[in-house]
């Protein structure tokens, strides 16, 4: 068992249960860790493997995970949740030494709010019967924070792509006004964010319309460029794209605080 | 809920707008599996799901797990599940009638072909079995079932990892307008009006939001009155591949729904699809045991009137103004070779 390990591991947790029958001569639990994202299972293995009585298994890439569990019989199944394959898990039964043995979800009845954190974190725990049971708690708790961890890593991420993304779009939508409408940039700045504030939206959003709108108007009308009534034939090449004064825009803007 | 076509009541609710009438501020969460579901709905992650009423069962009787308390408050589809077998040699019989081309697709096949279904306790697997018995074929010997999720049975098809499947729809067309397999059969044909989707919530839930969850079920059969008719079809098509949703495959999509070019169809309106009838809790724990995965002490009965819930159903179909034929629940059509406790596994039929 994890709890009786002779090793000092991050995992040693919850409280020794005594009215278990000790079974220290079966110690070794059998992990497999399913989860395709490489950086996260590899900093789960690592953690678990400083408990000498666990081995960690992985399934092959593209293994279906009913074949992954038939060929390495393990004791605990440790599945990410976002897999979709996870419900090949339930109600199939582990073939070990030589009996099929039916595996289950690991709940603990006694301890809802675990539960749902691990849920939330995106783990899942399944159990396998008729063998000694492991205790599963500490691990599926190393699992559910390393997931969470990864979890905020991922989300904070997302938030800084996603701030990029917006800022690029206020970026065109401004270039595309100081074109179209012959603003300046500070007045293109101002008109967005009067337009955001009087329609209750973000300056990101009223930018994504007007980008949007320019897109589909150059889609529209052919030939795609945009000159003004009155401007000469001969209009100067940098006026017919959009892309080239773009950058300069989005230069001038970086500098600017 | 899961991506599937069946799904489009809540997606219909959401896009036309009914939820908010009504009240009930809908958060949509598409999930990857439906044992996250069964999770989310135990642990209060999710209020409500689009759910496989045989997994509501198992989950109730603690069969993937310890039991959660799940009711069953009202049934969202009937059909739209189709078995797919892939390979050329399907397609020479072509023209026999289903049982016969199975049988002879598996005298070709060398050792048990792999069938893929969405979950154990799916009625894919269970409506599966039930007729692979009836031809004479044994689910347990003859054949392996695995489980391989929906979206991605196509590809294991493609790639030979399975020979065939039984899933919902688009999956079924989508397969043959890949090129990666033929249907064979389809649900509706094994058992007519079967069925499919159902809702499921916790029973605490339940029992702490009873106006709520009378709404919820009010607007759910305001959503699938509009799902059944076929002159909203395109707008339903539109809610379900709309691609910050489920994003579904728009043609095999409308293929499914009613006016559709599927032979296999999903219907969504009126009693028979919308009341959850413990005579098909009673039809699903039966078929569970019959193969083994039930005991013989647990009293199926009260198992499927703890979890089927016709009293809530009917308290919002009053308000809505549904009809609901008297005896409804006795007079569900069966097939009645499940009734009769089968001699042997196979040939259900046989007297």
């Amino acid at each position: 068992m994890l709890r009786r390990s002779t090793t000092g591991t991050v995992l040693a947790a919850g409280p020794r249960d005594d009215s278990q029958p000790d079974h220290k001569r079966t110690l070794a639990v059998r992990i497999l860790l399913a989860d395709d994202d490489t950086a996260r299972a590899g900093a789960l293995t690592k953690v678990l493997s400083a408990d000498p009585s666990l081995t960690i298994l992985r399934p092959r890439p593209g293994e279906l995970l009913a074949d992954a569990v038939a060929a390495l019989a393990p004791d605990v199944v440790l599945v990410d949740m976002a897999r979709p394959d996870r419900d090949a898990l339930e109600g199939i039964r582990v073939v070990a030494s030589n009996a099929p043995r039916p595996i289950v979800l690991f709940v603990d009845q006694d301890d809802a709010a675990f539960m749902e954190e691990a849920i939330r974190a995106g783990v899942s725990s399944y159990n396998v019967l008729g063998v000694p049971p492991p205790d599963v708690k500490p691990i599926l708790r190393a699992a559910a924070a390393m997931f969470r961890h990864h979890q905020t890593a991922r989300a904070e991420l997302r938030e800084a792509e996603k701030r990029l993304r917006e800022r690029e779009t206020v970026d065109r939508a401004k270039a595309i006004l100081i074109k179209e409408r012959r603003m300046s940039e500070p007045d293109a700045y101002r008109w967005l964010r009067t337009r955001a504030m009087s329609s209750a939206r973000r300056i990101p959003d009223v930018a994504q319309e007007i980008v949007a709108r320019h897109l589909g108007a150059r889609e529209s009308v052919m030939p795609p460029t945009i000159v003004q009534a009155g401007d000469p034939p001969g209009a100067p090449e940098n006026a017919k794209t959009p892309g080239s004064n773009d950058g300069g825009i989005e230069a001038r803007e970086k500098g600017a605080p | 809920m899961l991506r599937l076509t069946d799904s489009a009541p809540v997606v219909v609710a959401k896009a036309h707008d009914i939820f908010r009438p009504l009240d009930i501020h809908a958060v949509l969460s598409i999930e990857p599996s439906w044992a996250n579901i069964a999770d989310k709905l135990t642990y209060g992650l999710l209020d409500a799901a689009v759910m496989l009423p045989p997994l509501v069962l198992a989950s109730a009787l603690g069969l993937r797990g310890p039991a959660a308390r799940l009711i069953v408050p009202m049934g969202l589809s009937q059909g739209g599940n189709t078995i797919v077998l892939g390979g050329e040699a399907i397609k020479e019989s072509a023209g026999l009638p289903p049982g016969a081309r199975l049988v002879a697709w598996l005298a070709g096949q060398t050792g048990r072909p792999r069938i893929a279904v969405v979950h154990r306790f799916s009625t894919h697997n269970l409506l599966l079995r039930y007729w692979l018995a009836l031809t004479g074929v044994d689910p347990d010997r003859d054949i392996e079932t695995v489980v391989v999720p929906p979206e991605q049975v196509v590809p294991a098809l493609a790639s030979g990892q399975i020979a065939g499947f039984c899933a919902g729809a688009p999956w079924g067309l989508t397969a043959e307008m890949a090129g990666a397999g033929s249907v064979l059969i389809g649900t509706s044909d094994i058992w007519p009006f079967h069925p499919e989707k159902c809702l499921a919530v916790r029973d605490d839930w339940a029992a702490a939001n009873p106006e709520a969850l009378t709404r919820l079920l009010r607007a759910l059969m305001r959503a699938q009155a509009i799902c059944d008719q076929q002159e909203a079809a395109d707008g339903v098509v539109s809610a379900l591949a709309d691609e910050s949703g489920l994003a579904l495959p728009r043609e095999a999509a409308r293929a499914a729904l009613p006016g559709g070019s599927s032979h296999e169809q999903i219907h969504f309106h009126g009693a028979g699809a919308a009341f959850p009838a413990p005579p098909h809790a009673i039809w699903f724990l039966r078929q569970m045991r019959r193969w083994g995965w039930l005991d013989a002490e647990t009293n199926i009965v009260n198992a499927a009137a703890a979890v089927y819930r016709p009293d809530l159903f009917s308290l919002a179909a009053r308000m809505e103004d549904l009809y609901i034929p008297p005896g409804i629940a006795r007079n569900i059509p069966i097939p009645e070779a499940v009734w009769a406790e089968p001699a042997s596994k196979t040939g259900a039929l046989d007297p």
